[in-house]
């Protein structure tokens, strides 16, 4: 097919009238490049000078050659990758109940639940994080009131690192699987009543309409709460640093915490700005894989 | 001479009363909790000399203090105050980092009170020639203890001279209070004050004082740490936290508390109940005879460069820190404390203290003062802290032979995150 040429007179106009949209959008493009664009470019090359040694300091690769030996470094990331094996899958498996539980047009005062559960993302991070120091601290606090009350072995929360990692875990469990719940029952309401209604005329008992309609239904949106908790688990800095601050020796350091450890409290800004595009790949990493094991048709 | 002397004082006498009608305009101060409350109970005597100067000190919290100032010097000095208040451990980052963010005080004439204070009290203030801020309180180190529960266990406070006094007088703490009472509570996983104690006194610290080189594996601190193992083997010392050293020391869990003498205040606040319990003596020594100081924490206050009331702001520090009477001021109202030699002469230093059962406690402390080997925290304090708290932990736990490897592994480890060559 071929189209016809435009009018000459028309073509000059055509040209100009570009300019106008890009004009408008200007102030937002200035913006954005001084306040986004520069500060990642500038971070990247501040990640090949040794910032300790001032202003004149030349470029080199001793930040990237230090983050390949680093203990610190590697201890912070199996500590992010032990979270991120042991809450992610649990929560979601947790928010996936809760929504359908949720759903169900058994349940009454949907709405107040509905809140109870999203509830806790609303509470202040500071807040929370110091109430969960009191819960599990070891003299006084309500989880060894009871464990003991009940017989049980009292347990030093923060002080030891498996139990300290488990009160991170938890922490983060209570604030998370809520905002998760809400967002899989959006994706549940929209899985057409239909489908069940056939299943089950076809004879299909609640639990095989559970795996076989429900979770593969659900799947780009169990995806898109995966790939969100993957890469905010990349960057957990609240509850390591204000609940058990990344202690007892290094047991809960995060890669999150590590990155504020060396830039805010060492003043090393070119090694943690290498620490963050290394959080950055690996965050960028994860999402590529799941969105090709887990994205094929959605 | 004499003659000489008093053409001086009247050569003098007309500067400094012209100094003090033509200083004005406002000086700020930040700072934190109760050290901004002692700059604050300052003010009134330098007012009475410099009327014209009106201080204003802003309790920004110590976190805040720090962030801002490290703000406000990438930002080339932008927003901050006249005076700013920094801890001698984190001082060289600054001066590291930002060596044009602050005045050298040497040219407002700090250079003429040197010999008022310490030298170790100096040594992370100067850098590359120049002096960036004042000794303000320090942190002599000593043991504070329990007089009843002392007695009940038949424990003479008087006849700990050394550590191995110290663990045996646990196991009769042990014995009396059938292990229900420990002699200290020290951190482990948290923090390692009692390694920096114990290695300070040793004179031994994580880097030389040319801060040059990794010295955190030499005699002295491989000394520091093995008694830490044989005071948590012996089982005569709880571990915890800040919060739970605290927690011991109001249960009475705890029969002492090591730590520098600014934590006076905080069992005096934390246990109000207690009052004349408590008493204080020297911290046991590693050998009979050995030196029984050492320095945890302390501060210093720092002129920024963009200050525009550098000359009141200097005499403001002159008044609060190079004076006895504005150091006696701070020990007074907050148990701050001073740095400045001439202090400890000051009256309220030899007054019996009631809640310390009327034991002269403050001239003990500044007592040591003078005897405190020298240590330097340098810009990487932070990062040699974080491997000494993992090192200390493992090395606790049995994960090394000797103290001696735990601390070369800890040296390797500190070389390589700064750079700098682990000392022969």
């Amino acid at each position: 097919m071929t189209t016809a040429p435009a009018p000459a007179s028309a073509r000059p106009r055509r040209r100009r009238v570009p300019a106008a949209p890009y004009l408008f959008i200007l102030p937002y493009l200035l913006i954005f490049a001084v306040f986004w664009a520069w500060p990642i470019l500038s971070s990247f090359l501040l990640s090949f000078r040794d910032s300790r040694l001032g202003e004149g300091a030349p470029l080199g690769t001793a930040n990237w050659s230090r983050l390949l030996g680093d203990e610190f470094f590697r201890t912070a990331l199996r500590n992010t990758l032990v979270i991120l094996a042991v809450q992610v899958p649990l929560m979601l498996a947790l928010a996936t109940a809760l929504a359908v539980a949720l759903n169900s047009r058994l349940l009454r005062l949907r709405g107040l639940f509905r809140f109870a559960f999203f509830a806790p993302l609303v509470v202040g991070t500071v807040a929370y994080s110091a109430v969960f120091r009191l819960l599990f601290n070891s003299d006084f606090g309500m989880v060894n009131r009871t464990l003991t009350g009940l017989g049980l072995p009292a347990v030093d929360w923060l002080n030891q690192p498996l139990p300290a990692m488990s009160v991170i875990i938890l922490a983060l469990l209570w604030r998370w699987t809520g905002y998760n719940a809400i967002i899989l029952l959006a994706g549940l309401q929209g899985i057409p009543e239909d489908v069940y209604e056939a299943a089950a005329l076809d004879g299909a008992s609640p639990w095989q309409q559970f795996w076989r309609i429900t979770l593969p239904l659900l799947r780009p949106t169990l995806l898109f709460c995966l790939v969100l908790s993957i890469i905010g688990t990349l960057q957990l800095f609240t509850e390591p640093a204000l609940i058990t601050n990344s202690g007892p020796g290094n047991a809960t350091m995060t890669l999150g915490t590590y990155l504020y450890q060396q830039g805010f409290r060492s003043f090393n800004f070119g090694y943690a700005s290498a620490i963050a595009y290394t959080v950055a790949a690996i965050a960028a990493v994860f999402s590529a894989i799941q969105l090709r094991l887990f994205g094929r048709d959605t | 001479m004499k003659r000489f002397a008093l053409l001086s004082l009247l050569a003098l006498a007309p500067a400094a009363a012209a100094q003090s009608s033509t200083l004005s305009g406002t000086v700020t101060i930040w700072s934190w909790d109760v050290a901004a409350k002692a700059l604050q109970s300052t003010v009134p005597g330098f007012n009475r000399k410099y009327p014209n100067v009106k201080v204003e000190v802003v309790d920004l919290g110590n976190q805040n203090v720090y962030d801002r100032g490290l703000a406000g010097c990438a930002a080339g000095g932008a927003d901050l105050p006249d005076i700013y208040s920094i801890e001698n451990n984190e001082a060289e980052v600054f001066w590291a980092r930002f060596p044009n963010c602050f005045t050298d005080l040497n040219t407002l004439g700090a250079d003429r009170l040197v010999r008022n204070f310490p030298a170790f009290k100096w040594t992370e203030l100067t850098a590359g020639g120049k002096r960036f801020a004042m000794p303000w309180d320090s942190g002599p180190v000593v043991m504070f203890y329990r007089r009843d529960l002392y007695q009940q266990a038949g424990v003479n406070p008087a006849s700990i001279r050394t550590w191995d006094d110290f663990i045996a007088a646990g196991r009769r703490v042990n014995t009396q209070f059938g292990g229900r009472v420990k002699m200290a509570t020290i951190a482990n996983g948290q923090d390692d004050e009692w390694f920096r104690m114990l290695a300070n006194q040793n004179g031994c610290f994580y880097f030389d004082n040319a801060g040059q080189q990794v010295t955190v594996a030499r005699p002295g601190c491989v000394t520091a740490l093995n008694t830490i193992k044989r005071l948590y083997d012996a089982n005569v010392v709880a571990t915890g936290d800040w919060g739970g050293q605290i927690t011991n020391v109001k249960a009475g869990r705890t029969a002492s508390a090591m730590f520098g003498a600014w934590y006076e205040g905080t069992i005096r606040t934390n246990a109000p109940d207690q009052r004349g319990k408590w008493g204080v003596y020297l911290m046991p020594a590693s050998r009979a005879g050995g030196p029984r100081a050492s320095n945890l924490g302390g501060s210093a206050l720092a002129i920024p460069a963009s200050s525009r009331n550098k000359a009141a702001a200097y005499a403001f520090l002159e008044h609060a820190l190079a004076t006895a009477g504005g150091q006696a001021t701070m020990l007074r109202s907050q148990g701050l404390v001073p740095s400045l030699l001439a202090a400890t002469r000051d009256p309220y230093v030899a007054q019996p203290q009631p809640y310390w059962g009327n034991q002269r406690i403050w001239q003990t402390i500044l007592g040591t003062l003078g005897d405190v080997p020298q240590a330097r925290g340098t810009q990487y304090f932070q990062d040699a802290r974080q491997i000494m708290i993992v090192t200390q932990a493992d090395f606790l736990k049995g994960r090394y032979r000797t103290a001696q490897e735990a601390l070369q592994d800890a040296a390797r480890k500190i070389s390589s995150a700064t750079g700098l060559p682990v000392a022969r």
